[in-house]
């Protein structure tokens, strides 16, 4: 009973992942590829994606840009006014690794020197493409852990 | 005892308003989707949010009044279910029905916006504050053209009855056309009532976050959605009721028919203008409201009061 409750849970997860788009000291270039990737040529509704304002309703964190320091403390803040369960995607180059901007005296090199990040894309800008495709698998890692989460907390094997 | 119970619980009760709301919210996305040359959301999208929002972590802002912020959803949500008990479905009476529904359920309409200013002023947040005042600044002015048009059509039944309502021009043929003004009204002032665009400014995203919702979290946002479509369902079925009095004695099956049919037109009249409009400012929300649907409702009345002292000679 508690299984398949949980079951269903996680299915809805993968169903409606809600994003917030929030710009850690990009180029702007990243950030319009985010976008472009929401505009109906996407139509990423098609997978239950959709783009909220707040941190609050979100699900899903994209990120862009090397983490200026003076960004540092509101990311963190709105990392954690999100409820869980949720996720970081980083995209772009300069998310994943500072990029052009790595070793700057005013930046720290990627997300993950800030928050936990659960996603990396790289490019330079990431396309709409790839943006997409990351979203997913992140989307199907998080379906293969729980699948194996809930086989391995209960004697029998998950039945449907 | 029991029948009535079953009748209030699942049949035209809550869990039909249940599944008729999340039904709605598809057809409105699916609509809005394929206007945009998209293929849309598929057809479970509403219910994978709801469950998902439900299994969420709930967090209560620091400031917040807890009791309050909890119990606000919940309130609006079962006004808005209370209010569809009293809207005939497939036969002139309503599940219950006195004298005068129709004013009781315009009256039971209005608690979900009050509570959704509640929500944003206990919120403590500048945003909800923000969103909170802009909801009740709408209110006011949708509020006075929408009780209008939807009594219009009673003035000449002599009666804001559901049920006498429809008897009266069911016995008159095509008379209803004649409230096709206050139909215009109606539909337009609903638009605002459910917060759509055009006249979606109190939960303007690229302005104030997300409005009254902003600190919502988790299930307790889940019950401000769920209500707000069975608000969109309640509304109009009550437009149903009052402007297309037709096709209610027509037996159970073909009475749901019939019924289901009037809602999807209605719903796809408001996906239509939430696809062709963008939205309009605060001013020029309540200009409207007051320079145009106001004197339009007037006229309504006028019409049909001169219509029936005509009849009365
Ligand atoms: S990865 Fe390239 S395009 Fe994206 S923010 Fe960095 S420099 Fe700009």
């Amino acid at each position: 009973m508690i299984k398949s409750v949980q079951k269903l849970i996680n299915w809805s997860r993968l169903k409606s992942p809600w994003v917030i788009h929030f710009n850690t000291g990009a180029c702007n270039a990243c950030d319009i590829e985010i976008v472009a990737a929401l505009t109906p040529v996407y139509d990423l509704e098609r997978f239950g994606v959709q783009l909220k304002g707040t941190p609050r309703h979100a699900d899903v964190l994209l990120c862009s840009g090397p983490v200026t320091r003076l960004i540092k403390d509101r990311l963190v803040r709105i990392y954690e006014q999100m409820p869980e369960p949720k996720f970081v995607v980083a995209v772009g180059t300069c998310a994943c690794s500072g990029g052009v901007f790595d070793g700057c005296y005013n930046m720290l090199s990627g997300i993950d020197e800030a928050i936990p990040v659960n996603a990396y894309i790289p490019g330079c800008p990431a396309s709409p493409d790839a943006i997409i495709d990351g979203v997913t698998k992140l989307l199907k890692s998080f379906e293969e852990g729980e699948a194996k989460k809930l086989e391995s907390s209960g004697e029998s094997a998950v039945r449907s | 005892m029991i029948l009535s119970l079953i009748k209030i619980l699942i049949f035209p009760g809550f869990l039909f308003v249940f599944v008729l709301a999340l039904a709605a919210e598809y057809a409105d996305r699916k609509l809005y989707a394929r206007m945009q040359t998209r293929i849309g959301p598929p057809w479970f999208q509403p219910f994978a949010d709801f469950v998902k929002l439900l299994s969420k972590e709930l967090i209560i802002p620091e400031l917040a009044d807890r009791t309050i912020f909890r119990i606000l959803p919940l309130v609006a949500c079962a006004a808005v279910a209370a209010a569809f008990l009293f809207i005939p479905v497939y036969n002139p009476e309503s599940l219950f029905s006195f004298k005068g529904n129709i004013v009781a359920v315009i009256y039971i309409l209005t608690i979900p916006t009050l509570t959704y200013f509640l929500a944003g002023w206990y919120s403590r947040s500048l945003y909800s504050l923000i969103g909170s005042m802009r909801v009740l600044t709408q209110m006011f002015s949708y509020e006075v053209p929408l009780l209008m048009a939807v009594l219009a059509p009673g003035i000449l039944a002599s009666s804001w009855t559901f049920s006498e309502v429809i008897a009266f021009y069911g016995s008159k043929g095509s008379l209803f056309c004649i409230n096709v003004i206050s139909f215009v009204v109606a539909v337009i002032a609903v638009q605002g009532k459910l917060e759509k665009v055009p006249f979606d400014i109190p939960e303007a995203e690229t302005e104030i976050v997300a409005g009254t919702f902003t600190e919502y979290t988790g299930p307790l946002y889940a019950y401000f959605k769920l209500a707000m479509n069975i608000q969109t369902v309640s509304a109009a079925a009550l437009l149903a009721a009052v402007f297309m009095p037709f096709g209610y004695n027509l037996g159970f099956i073909l009475g749901i028919i019939i019924f289901l049919l009037k809602i999807f037109l209605i719903i796809v009249i408001l996906a239509v203008v939430r696809t062709i409009f963008a939205r309009i400012r605060m001013d020029q929300m309540v200009m409207f409201c007051w320079k145009y649907l106001t004197p339009l409702a007037l006229l309504q009345i006028l019409i049909n009061i001169i219509i029936k002292a005509a009849a009365a000679q």
